[in-house]
């Protein structure tokens, strides 16, 4: 178990370099099989990750340029191993429901490099091979959207791709001077998150730093007013493309917040809080009502991911453990969630080849089980208890109703918005009489798609009702990690505002 | 004991989801009984339970955590007390009926089988809602009856209006939710449980202002939930749904969860007087607001849900004003009585192939002669004539408003016990007396299966006998519940009762006297209070116009100007900006000599002058 990090990460690669020679009939399997084999790598890491140790497991750790402190540094911890999990969980299910066969072999070998980076960014502990990750994860998908996707793709692959570029050139910059800090003050030279988390800044100082990480991002998550990508993106892209996007690439930004933000830079957080939480409501509400506003199917999931990543953000910034804890869940449930959504709108427009709620209605006539998956998602999304979706929303509200109560019950109209576009797209798309003749005797689901989407409903249910197992080690983490940050403040005021927020009673 | 409450709890699960599997299949008259059969067993052993809690004994299981983080940890509690258990029978009482009823109802249904799924899904959460030992589980519980009710009323998916009250019930209750989440998250974060036990026994050392708050969030909770004033709309809109499940979620169980919180969070209320009051000053309003559009609506099951809603009211003036175990009471022969006459109206629709308007029925007691009398029963009830159990109920509830010196809330719930007797007995007049207005429409009605009649006898006698089991009800429910001190003299008390029978009486007579006669001409439905209240006040129009339109059209906006004109406008601005600047830059590198040295000659003059005026300070 040594090298487990490092296994994860580069298998996908070098199954990918090989799934070159392999023949164009067989390469279906071969990445499904690479995938479950890679899944089933990350099981064998929670199977053996010990849950009460707080800290980083697993630690891999090789100077490569020592001069600058550079290094090749691995580790997970509570708040990451579930985000690996999830990415391999979703890659694999996303190629199981893979339903593009032109020029498939290039797309699968994609796929598999884009896992590879998707893993890289959450194992990483040398910022500078984070960054490497971070920065890679835009070619695959630049090259799904642009290679697969509909009539705009170009554009939208290239609007992706320089946004975010764009925002991750000033974290570049960010961490430069961040390593030029720490060498600094210590006089040794790192690029170790563990090392910098120790390092104490002044508090003018991690204003610029914040601002630099934070915008990165910021275009990532995408909050608003950076949002504009996400709906081109997701709209031109291949099915896999969106799931992937939506499930795993979406929550680096929240994670880069959790790792980076939060633990290096504490006084700057609560110091940018406010404001932060203002853009989270307006991303929660905002987006709810344009998501309300569209008329196509895939759309509308694109904008509530944008208003479900508002409350992600709330409540990692409510700095209690309740907050971030719940933070970090509704990033896995929203991946399932979202994914799911994403793959059963990929499934009706394979039948339809047209994601416009206006030419569907009475699908639950002729594709009841299609309507019944569906409609287990669309109740997880709008966080029904004893679905998924109910644990982190309810956590990161509750965490957050410390900080404001008023900002909580403004954001919690999320709730309302949410039922209102999601059941309202439910009703146009599923409920009434067939009034298109062409939805009459549409195929249900067939094995392919069911083998895909069971998994999900099953995971929806299961750790709705026992959330547990995922539970606990996220919060023994951000525990350690909220300590760490009531230590590392250099205010007064924010090791007070720490303190209150993680009590119960008093404190006002 | 503990198997009892697990049976109780997890058999209407167990018959939902085996019922599940048969849901795309055709009709199976085993998931009718296998489901039905399945509840019982659970009203059986909630009667056991009864029993057992009658000798001072509570049952309190927990299963597993749940939910963990930071300091806060929600396990699955269950606690069978003297509360919940009242709450466990009359449900699981109230839904076996509904279960056997609507095996005959539902008997042409294509979707016979899905139907009996949702139907026992309902119950467990339910019995979720009124088992749980903690406001989350409470939660989920009432989240999980939203999603059956939405289920359940959108059944018949295929027709707009259905999916659209579906979706209204689901969005106004979820209005309530927020604030009862609320609510809950200011509870945890003063007390940091939500375990009941341990919240009402901190509770008193709160600020007054924080648990003022609680009281307000939660009540929210409830407006949504039992459909109180302005929250009210969709309870009327549910009646698309099939006749039994108005007669379960939308009379006899779900919309009490309400009545049932306040009446659970009572160690709280008794607190905040103030907002007691406010509750109990709702609840009249609404009491007599519902009554009055009951009056003249011409939908049959309309009017009994107006009806509920009125009764609602009296509830939440019992339970605002601190006699918690009269509006547990209240709430419990209202089941009764309110779901027998669901069931009635739902033969008369069965008989009338499915038309609604009691204005085209009349004269229907001589083709179903036993719906007739049952739905008598339920109206005499409904009305409160003694001896009947709405009697000792609702009177019980005038006599708090009295005793309290509330004499307006007193006014309006008398006024109302005429209303409610009026409108009852209208529809019973209008549908099963005088002119066959039917026999125009070319319908030959035909009663409901005898299994269906006899399946409702037992409402029929809880609905007469009710009533005198008050005194054991009263000690059973204050060992748990704080008990209400009656000042009233016995005197006037005794005038009170009078005062009120002798209210109904008249409603009664006056309705049977008028629509003996043919009723009011059709005049009067020119007049404005006519058209107000057949109208429901405007209401739903208000909302379309005053909400749902405006909200449409800003989103709207927000998706095509803001979203699409300004912010990603901007975002390609600049993106084109840069691409138009280099396209410009582009002309400089042209290969042309003399153009090129031109250039060099601007760029060593601006570095010379870098190089004179630039000192760098190191």
């Amino acid at each position: 178990m040594d090298h487990i990090l490092s296994l994860i990460i580069f298998f996908p690669l070098v199954a990918g370099i090989f799934g070159f020679l392999v023949n164009k009939d067989s390469i279906r399997v071969y990445g499904i099989t690479v995938a479950a084999l890679e899944f089933f790598l990350t099981l064998a890491l929670w199977v053996s990750f010990d849950g009460n140790i707080a800290g980083f497991q697993f630690v891999e750790h090789v100077t490569v340029i020592s001069h600058f402190g550079m290094s090749y540094h691995l580790g997970v911890d509570g708040i990451s191993l579930f985000l690996v999990i999830l990415s391999t969980f979703m890659t694999m299910v996303a190629l199981i429901g893979l339903s593009i066969k032109k020029d498939a072999k290039n797309l699968i070998i994609s796929v598999l490099y884009l896992e590879m980076t998707m893993v890289g960014v959450f194992l990483s502990l040398d910022v500078i091979l984070f960054y490497l990750f971070w920065e890679f994860s835009l070619v695959p998908m630049l090259y799904i959207i642009g290679a697969w996707g509909s009539d705009k793709r170009i554009y939208a692959a290239i609007k992706f791709f320089l946004y975010t570029f764009a925002g991750s050139v000033l974290m570049l910059v960010g961490i430069l001077y961040m390593g030029y800090l720490y060498h600094a003050t210590t006089g040794v030279w790192s690029f170790s998150i563990p090392d910098w988390q120790l390092l104490v800044l002044p508090f003018n100082t991690q204003l610029w730093l914040f601002g630099a990480f934070f915008l990165a991002f910021a275009i990532k998550v995408p909050m608003f007013p950076f949002h504009t990508w996400l709906p081109y993106a997701h709209g031109q892209a291949p099915t896999i493309g969106s799931v992937i996007l939506a499930a795993v690439l979406l929550k680096m930004g929240t994670y880069g917040m959790v790792r980076f933000l939060l633990p290096l830079f504490p006084d700057a957080t609560i110091y940018f809080l406010m404001p932060i939480a203002i853009v989270a409501i307006i991303m929660v509400i905002y987006a709810a009502m344009v998501a309300y506003a569209q008329e196509d199917m895939k759309q509308v999931i694109a904008y509530s991911s944008i208003s479900h990543m508002g409350i992600i953000i709330l409540g990692t910034f409510a700095i209690n453990a309740e907050g971030i804890t719940g933070s970090i869940f509704l990033m896995i449930s929203h991946g399932i969630v979202s994914g799911g959504l994403f793959m059963l709108v990929g499934c009706i427009y394979d039948r339809r080849h047209t994601k416009n709620m206006s030419e569907f209605g009475g699908l639950a006539i002729s594709m009841p089980t299609f309507a019944t998956i569906y409609g287990i998602m669309l109740m997880a999304s709008v966080g029904l208890p004893l679905t998924i979706g109910f644990v982190g929303e309810f956590l990161s509200l509750i965490g957050f109703y410390k900080v404001s109560w008023i900002m909580t019950l403004i954001a919690g109209t999320g709730i309302i918005l949410g039922a209102i576009y999601m059941l309202t797209l439910y009703k146009r798309s599923f409920f009434g009489e067939i009034t298109n003749e062409k939805n009459r005797g549409l195929k249900d689901l067939n094995g392919r798609e069911l083998v895909a989407l069971v998994p999900l409903v099953a995971l929806v249910v299961i750790l709705g009702i026992y959330p547990k197992p995922i539970l606990t080690p996220i919060d023994a983490s951000v525990k350690k990690m909220i300590v760490l940050m009531e230590k590392k403040a250099v205010t007064q005021k924010a090791k007070d505002f720490i303190i209150k927020v993680n009590t119960i009673k008093g404190g006002e | 004991m503990e198997k009892y409450l697990y049976i109780a709890l997890f058999a209407p699960i167990v018959g939902s989801l085996i019922a599940a599997l048969f849901a795309q299949s055709p009709k199976n008259l085993f998931t009718g009984i296998f489901t039905s059969a399945l509840i019982f067993v659970s009203f059986i052993s909630s009667m056991i339970l009864l029993n057992y809690v009658d000798m001072d004994k509570i049952v309190h299981v927990e299963m597993m955590d749940w939910i963990s983080a930071g300091n806060l940890s929600v396990p699955f509690g269950f606690v069978v007390d003297q509360v919940s258990v009242i709450m466990m029978v009359t449900v699981t009482l109230v839904s076996t009926i509904v279960h056997i009823y609507s095996i005959g109802y539902m008997e042409h249904d294509e979707s016979f089988n899905r139907f009996f799924s949702y139907l026992s899904a309902f119950v467990f959460s339910m019995m979720i809602l009124v088992m749980s030992d903690n406001f989350i589980g409470l939660f989920i519980g009432w989240e999980g009856v939203g999603l059956c009710s939405w289920l359940l009323i959108g059944f018949w998916y295929k027709k707009h209006s259905a999916s659209w009250a579906a979706n209204e019930a689901f969005i106004m209750n979820r209005i309530g939710d927020l604030g009862m989440l609320m609510g809950i998250f200011l509870i945890y974060w003063n007390i940091g449980s939500f375990q009941y036990d341990v919240v009402f026994a901190n509770i008193v050392n709160l600020d007054p202002s924080e648990v003022t708050w609680i009281g307000i969030f939660l009540f929210i909770g409830a407006m949504g939930k039992s459909a109180q004033f302005p929250l009210h709309t969709w309870l009327a809109d549910a009646m698309e749904g099939p006749t039994p499940v108005s007669a379960l979620i939308h009379a006899a169980t779900m919309v009490t969860a309400g009545v049932y919180l306040i009446v659970r969070a009572g160690e709280i209320y008794i607190l905040i007087p103030e907002v007691g009051m406010f509750i109990a000053s709702l609840g009249a309003f609404v009491a007599v607001f519902a009554a009055s559009m009951a009056l003249v609506n011409k939908d049959l099951k309309r009017i009994i849900a107006y009806s509920t809603l009125s009764q609602l009211g009296y509830m939440f003036v019992a339970a605002g004003l601190g006699a918690y175990w009269i509006a547990l009471f209240h709430l419990m022969t209202h089941a009764f009585f309110k779901s027998l006459l669901f069931l009635g109206a739902g033969n008369v629709m069965h008989a009338m192939d499915g038309n609604l308007d009691i204005k085209r029925m009349g004269g229907l007691y001589k083709a179903m002669r036993p719906t007739a009398i049952l739905m008598s029963i339920a109206s005499v009830a409904l009305a409160g004539i003694y001896p009947l159990a709405g009697f000792f109920s609702k009177d019980k509830i005038l006599e708090v408003a009295f005793n309290n010196g509330s004499y307006l809330l007193w006014g309006a719930l008398f006024v109302g016990a005429g209303l409610t007797a009026f409108y009852s007995f209208r529809l019973v007049m209008l549908v099963f007396f005088g002119e066959k207005i039917y026999e125009k429409d070319g319908i030959h009605p035909h009663e409901a299966h005898p299994f269906v009649i006899y399946a409702l006898t037992p409402l029929a006698l809880l609905a007469i006998v009710a009533g005198f089991f008050e005194h054991s009800f009263h000690e059973f429910t204050t060992q748990l519940l704080s008990d209400y001190e009656f000042t009233l003299d016995h005197s006037v008390g005794a005038m009170l009762i009078f005062a009120t029978s002798a209210m109904a009486l008249s409603g009664i007579a006056y309705a049977v006297y008028k629509y003996k006669r043919g009723g009011f001409s059709e005049n009067i439905e020119n007049w404005g209070v006519y058209k107000l209240l057949s109208n429901q006040y405007y209401i739903p129009k208000l909302y379309e116009v005053a909400i749902m339109k405006p909200f449409t059209a800003l989103s709207r906006f927000a998706w095509l100007n803001i979203d699409n004109k300004i912010v990603d406008a901007s975002v390609d601005l600049i993106a084109k900006t840069i691409y138009g600047g280099g396209e410009k830059a582009r002309k400089m590198q042209s290969g042309n000599l003399s153009s090129m040295l031109r250039w060099m000659v601007v760029g060593i003059v601006v570095l010379l002058a870098l190089a004179i005026f630039y000192r760098p300070t190191v």
